[in-house]
């Protein structure tokens, strides 16, 4: 076409104009995020089910979005190191999500495990994690997999032995579940509150697991209750020593000193050396270990026994 | 002095097809020439070209090639809108505005000050014959009335050159004299008329040249007198003094006999035949002359034929 | 261009948009809102400030935005469709200014719409804290009448511009629904942006974890301005953040103009 009356100028001034806002939303996002977005998660709605009937027919997809920011505020909110903070939220994201879309699988599963993290790393609540699984087997009555999730969380977290086996049993007993999770009640029932006890849930975890997430979960279990064994002995050898020179240990120089360990400091699968509690004298996982905090309820609470020496 | 209007070699191709590959030429290759002062008829079939025309000339739409000038300058400066006026077929307006205030819309966009816009918009409504009606919304009014309201905003500048589409369709015989005399008042006024029309006889009455249009192709340009006045069909020939026993006899060299008045016909013969030897023949019945008239083709079969002589060459014949 | 052509087309623009009938019966519906959110707040103790003021907010920006798209499709769309635009055309009104007097008008009946609507509410939360005793007032998270609510306000017309910005652009190339369709849907697409930049945290490929956060980027982010909540709740403003949003719309905006401008100066008329 000829004649047209404007030259690129326009166009050029057009682009620069459309590149610098993209620039500055580059700039905005990063700085505002850093900030942390002044309530952005106010949910307006809480219930899920006024948030389906808005949806029209977009339940799917706006469970979605739902997930991601569940997904989002979880991760955002365990890295906030302020005090007091708050993951309460999470509930609602998550019943939202699921109340949309009520075969979202992982909306249930990895939500539970979420839910179910101890405070810093998540809002310990147990109690809700199971509400969400029954929702989850309420609306999927073969997945057999979220009653065994709620076994779980009652084993681990909220250390009722009883109602983890009845769990499992319950799971057991849905159509297309697998051999083994009848044994499992079992031995939750004899061996509820042992180190071993635990140590075969988490592997059975580990053998059937149907995400990756979920495994990793367990393996990170498995070596929790590995650290727990290592904190063990090393207190053990503490305590001698206590016994013997009467004093309170404070550093691990005189253990390594007579040989009684390896490396100086002991180190955690992870590498972080174990560290020793001044006031009590007692060693334990330092706070920058992956794996602290531990499960309290399969540590010692107190010295252990120790024969001094004859 | 410059030509009001100019275009040479004007051509407008549009894409057609869905990966428009497939030019369609609109306008080939338009040449013509208007002169300051004309009334200047742009006459062809729907689907010709002229509205693509008067779209180029406004700059509407934009030449695949060649150009336009308008008072000298290329048709679209904003200097040439200044001094033209644009009535566009079939106008629609802004529904809301009543006739007043569209007009002093316009009027303003042109620098016109408030005080001068009151007036001027009254006097051009009045021209336009538009009543009490120009305080109604224009969604009220009927077609006849938006037509002339078009024609008023194309005159709210006084500009020097009017371009007018179709600027009779919608109207009833009386609004179409009332345009017709509108129009050749400003003509009277020193204006040059650019309108493009297919009924013929608005253009017979109204313009000094025409150029026919066809299938995009001006097929014919000039006076519309030179037109016509080159192709001498056959002859009228009134006489008196005659009856239809007397004349009888000549039946077989005329193409047609009428009786205009007590004692008077008028008789058509064709151009074959001598009007001498006939008016001799005619005489010694008893005939005597009174008028004695060349027969012109009509703008009506002078246009059928060029447009059909367009299309032939068109398809190469 | 011209400043005075521009005036006057953006008053042609104001002039349709207050004789035109939808402008009402959508300004009677978010009136009747504001005001039924008083009957609303009436029902939750202790929460009806918070609810006015949510509901106030939320009103403005909704139906400024029907109106931003209703009446800013047919600037162009429906003027090219209905053909009133060649008689404007033939005037000595630049293609460019044309583009810029509607925009102009637009802004300006978004903006009469919204000091309506954002008095009725302030009306009705000072008829709610009038009759309220102190301690109540207290309980607050902030005042009834927070002049900050004037900023949310603000950043809600800031970002109405934007859409009338992104409205017009359609306008200049599309049928009017088509335009409606686009805007609406990028409007949709703006709130989710922040979704979309950490779509990469739960999906694996990395492909469309960089791609997505190149849309974030790229996409017209509401979001991001968005303080309702803030406000609401009595947090701070900071006021760089309202500096940061008037100039990523003043930016955003003039690109989008300039390039409807372009596409309209170029378009053909058939």
């Amino acid at each position: 076409m000829t004649a047209s009356p404007y030259p690129p100028r326009t166009g050029i001034a057009a682009a620069a104009c459309l590149t610098a806002a993209v620039l500055l939303h580059v700039l905005a996002s990063r700085s505002l995020s850093a900030q942390g977005a002044p309530g952005n998660e106010a949910l307006y709605i809480r219930s899920g089910e006024v948030v389906k009937r808005l949806a029209l027919s977009f339940d799917a997809l706006l469970a979605d979005v739902y997930w991601i920011r569940a997904v989002q505020y979880f991760g955002r909110t365990r890295l906030e190191t302020g005090a007091g903070k708050s993951y309460d939220q999470l509930y609602p994201l998550l019943d939202i999500t699921t109340t949309l879309d009520p075969q979202f699988n992982i909306a249930y599963r990895f939500g539970a495990v979420f839910l179910s993290e101890a405070y810093p790393n998540g809002p310990g609540q147990p109690a809700a994690a199971i509400a969400l699984l029954e929702k989850g087997f309420g609306a999927n009555p073969t997945r057999w997999q979220y009653v065994q999730d709620i076994g779980f969380v009652y084993y681990w977290w909220l250390r009722d032995y009883v109602s983890a086996a009845r769990s499992f049993q319950r799971a057991a007993a849905v159509p297309g579940a697998p051999a083994w999770l009848g044994p499992l009640a079992a031995v939750t029932l004899t061996k509820g509150g042992d180190r071993a006890g635990a140590r075969v849930l988490w592997e059975q975890m580990i053998r059937t697991g149907e995400h990756e997430y979920l495994r990793r979960t367990a393996e990170h279990r498995l070596v929790q209750l590995r650290v727990l064994d290592e904190l063990d002995v090393l207190n053990h050898r503490l305590a001698r020593l206590h016994a013997e020179t009467g004093r309170v240990q404070t550093s691990w120089a005189p253990l390594a000193a007579r040989g009684w360990i390896s490396h100086d400091p002991p180190v955690d699968p992870a590498g972080v050396p174990y560290v020793i509690d001044p006031a009590t004298g007692l060693a334990s996982v330092s706070p920058k270990s992956p794996f602290y905090p531990l499960p309290v309820d399969t540590a010692p609470t107190s010295w252990p026994a120790v024969r001094p020496p004859s | 002095m410059p030509p009001a209007i100019q275009t040479e070699q004007l051509t407008k191709d549009f894409a057609v097809g869905f990966w428009r590959t497939r030019p369609r030429r609109a306008l080939d290759a338009l040449t013509l020439d208007v002169a300051s002062g004309e009334v200047f008829g742009f006459l062809g079939p729907n689907g010709a070209g002229k509205t693509t025309t008067l779209k180029l000339l406004m700059q509407l739409l934009f030449p695949t090639s060649g150009r336009a000038l308008i008072l000298g300058r290329p048709a679209g400066d904003l200097s040439v809108r200044r001094r033209i006026g644009f009535l566009p077929e079939q106008p629609y307006f802004y529904d809301y505005l009543t006739a007043e205030e569209l007009l002093e819309y316009f009027a303003s966009l042109f620098g016109c000050p408030r005080s001068e816009r009151r007036a001027r918009t009254a006097r051009l409504l009045d021209e336009v014959g538009i009543g009490s009606e120009r305080r109604l919304a224009l969604r009220k009014l009927s077609k006849g009335m938006i037509q002339r309201v078009g024609l008023a905003q194309a005159l709210v500048n006084a500009p020097e050159v009017v371009f007018l589409d179709e600027p009779m369709s919608g109207l009833d015989p009386l609004g179409r004299r009332d345009i017709r005399s509108l129009v050749l008042r400003l003509r009277d006024r020193g204006c040059t008329v650019f309108f493009s029309s297919h009924i013929l006889s608005d253009a017979e009455a109204l313009c000094g040249r025409v150029g026919i249009l066809a299938r995009g192709r001006l097929v014919a340009c000039g006076r519309l007198s030179e037109m016509l006045a080159g192709d001498v069909r056959g002859w009228e020939l009134i006489v008196s003094g005659m009856t239809a026993e007397t004349l009888a006899p000549f039946a077989g060299r005329l193409t047609s006999t009428a009786r205009i008045a007590e004692g008077r016909h008028a008789l058509e013969f064709p151009r074959t035949t001598a009007p001498e030897a006939l008016i001799a023949d005619l005489a010694s019945a008893g005939a005597r002359v009174v008028s004695l008239t060349p027969v012109h083709p009509t703008l009506e079969e002078y246009f059928v034929e060029q447009v059909g002589r367009g299309g032939a060459a068109q398809r190469g014949e | 261009m011209s400043g005075r052509i521009i005036g006057l087309v953006a008053g042609a623009v104001f002039r349709e948009s207050v004789r035109d009938r939808v402008l009402y019966n959508l300004v009677a519906f978010a009136l009747l809102l504001i005001g039924a959110s008083l009957l609303l707040a009436q029902l939750t103790a202790g929460q009806d400030v918070k609810i006015v003021k949510d509901l106030g907010l939320s009103a403005m920006s909704v139906f400024g935005l029907f109106i931003a798209i209703f009446i800013g499709i047919g600037l162009v769309s429906k003027e090219v469709e209905r053909r009133t635009i060649y008689s404007l055309l033939a005037k000595p009104v630049r293609r460019s200014e044309l583009v810029a007097g509607k925009y102009a008008g637009l802004v300006l009946t978004v903006l009469v719409n919204l000091a309506v609507m954002g008095a009725m509410v302030y009306v009705v939360l000072a008829w709610l804290s009038w009759g309220q005793p102190a301690e109540v007032g207290r309980s607050w998270d902030a005042p009834a009448t927070d002049p900050r609510l004037l900023v949310a306000m603000f950043l809600v017309f800031v970002q109405l511009t934007l859409v009338i910005a992104i409205a017009l652009f359609f306008s200049t190339f599309a049928s009017p629904l088509l335009a409606a369709a686009f805007t609406a849907a990028l409007f949709i697409a703006g709130h989710f942006t922040a979704d979309l930049q950490h779509l990469g945290s739960v999906v694996k490929s990395p492909a469309v974890a960089l791609m997505s956060k190149g849309l974030y980027h790229v996409l017209p982010d509401f979001a991001l301005f968005d303080v309702k909540a803030a406000v609401v709740h009595g947090q701070p403003i900071a006021p760089n953040r309202v500096a940061l949003a008037v100039g990523y719309v003043v930016l955003y905006s003039g690109g989008l103009l300039g390039l409807a401008v372009l596409i309209f100066s170029r378009r053909d008329f058939k």
